[in-house]
């Protein structure tokens, strides 16, 4: 189901997310600094050029041939940050989540007694400020 | 010659003086007996103390406060070349006070995700319109509070 959009994104983000990601494309492939800022210069340049077009299809086939160039200029080893996904410290640090402990052996739990009766009366508390909200949870009958 | 040593070491070890060292310091007190020739070669015992506190791991970063992230994104702000030094405040809105259009507000994220080295994606960064929401964001992304 991952093709359904959860969201409408405007023209405008469309567009300041091309010219993001054509900016690091060519930090990518200029290493020389001065060369890097000229060409993002001229990349910047031809955005302004078209900045002031009203007319929707025109700014459309715009923005598909920009999209295209930005593809076909990729580059084969494009820098990542160490957290995104594809840097090299991407999920090294995994918290488990929260559920974790209801799953304990009773044994276990009676370890911390203090903790564990406190975590069931916030549980309580997050059910009523859940239900507050939301309403009872609905439940079918079982029919069969 | 080393065993020898390290037994007369053990002897001296089980004085008062050592054992209040190795309850101060119960971390390098552990790896100071197992290791014969450290021991050897820190013969004076109070002039080697490690204190474990100290000592940081490789990937963990320098702290940050919420003061020192306020300067850097200011310092950004204030080197990038469309911004006027004179009206920036942490409460500036960008495109209203300060002049900038969505273009610059692109390259000012990107120089601030430079600076921090983690990356802002676009649905976060549409939402940060005053140098304020930076460092929001920046304390929320680190875990900084006061």
């Amino acid at each position: 189901m991952s093709y359904i959009p959860y969201e409408i994104i405007t023209h405008k983000r469309q567009v300041c997310s091309l010219y993001k990601k054509a900016c690091r494309t060519i930090e990518d492939w200029y290493h020389y600094r001065p060369l890097m800022r000229i060409n993002i210069v001229r990349l910047r340049k031809r955005f302004d050029d078209n900045k002031n077009i009203i007319d929707v299809p025109t700014a459309q086939e715009l923005l598909k041939k920009g999209q295209h160039e930005l593809w076909s200029n990729q580059h084969y080893y494009p820098h990542q940050f160490p957290s995104s996904p594809g840097g090299t410290a991407f999920d090294r640090d995994c918290f488990p989540p929260d559920w974790v402990l209801d799953s304990w052996h009773p044994l276990e739990k009676a370890q911390y007694p203090k903790y564990f009766a406190k975590r069931e009366e916030r549980k309580k508390e997050y059910i009523a400020l859940w239900e507050k909200r939301w309403g009872k949870p609905f439940i079918p009958h079982d029919e069969h | 010659m080393m065993a020898s040593l390290g037994k007369v070491l053990c002897g001296t070890f089980f004085t008062n003086t050592s054992l209040r060292v190795l309850s101060r310091y119960p971390m390098c007190a552990s790896k100071r007996y197992l290791s014969q020739s450290k021991i050897v070669n820190n013969l004076n015992l109070q002039t080697c103390r490690v204190p474990a506190t100290v000592m940081r791991h490789y990937s963990v970063k320098p702290p940050m406060t919420i003061e020192q992230i306020k300067k850097r994104v200011l310092l950004v702000l204030q080197l990038y070349d469309k911004v006027n030094p004179d009206k920036l405040s942490l409460e500036s809105h960008f495109i209203n006070d300060l002049g900038l259009d969505s273009l610059d507000h692109v390259e000012v994220i990107m120089a601030i995700e430079d600076e921090f080295g983690f990356e802002i994606p676009d649905e976060d960064a549409e939402k940060l319109h005053k140098p304020k929401d930076i460092v929001q964001y920046v304390c929320d992304r680190e875990d900084i509070y006061d």
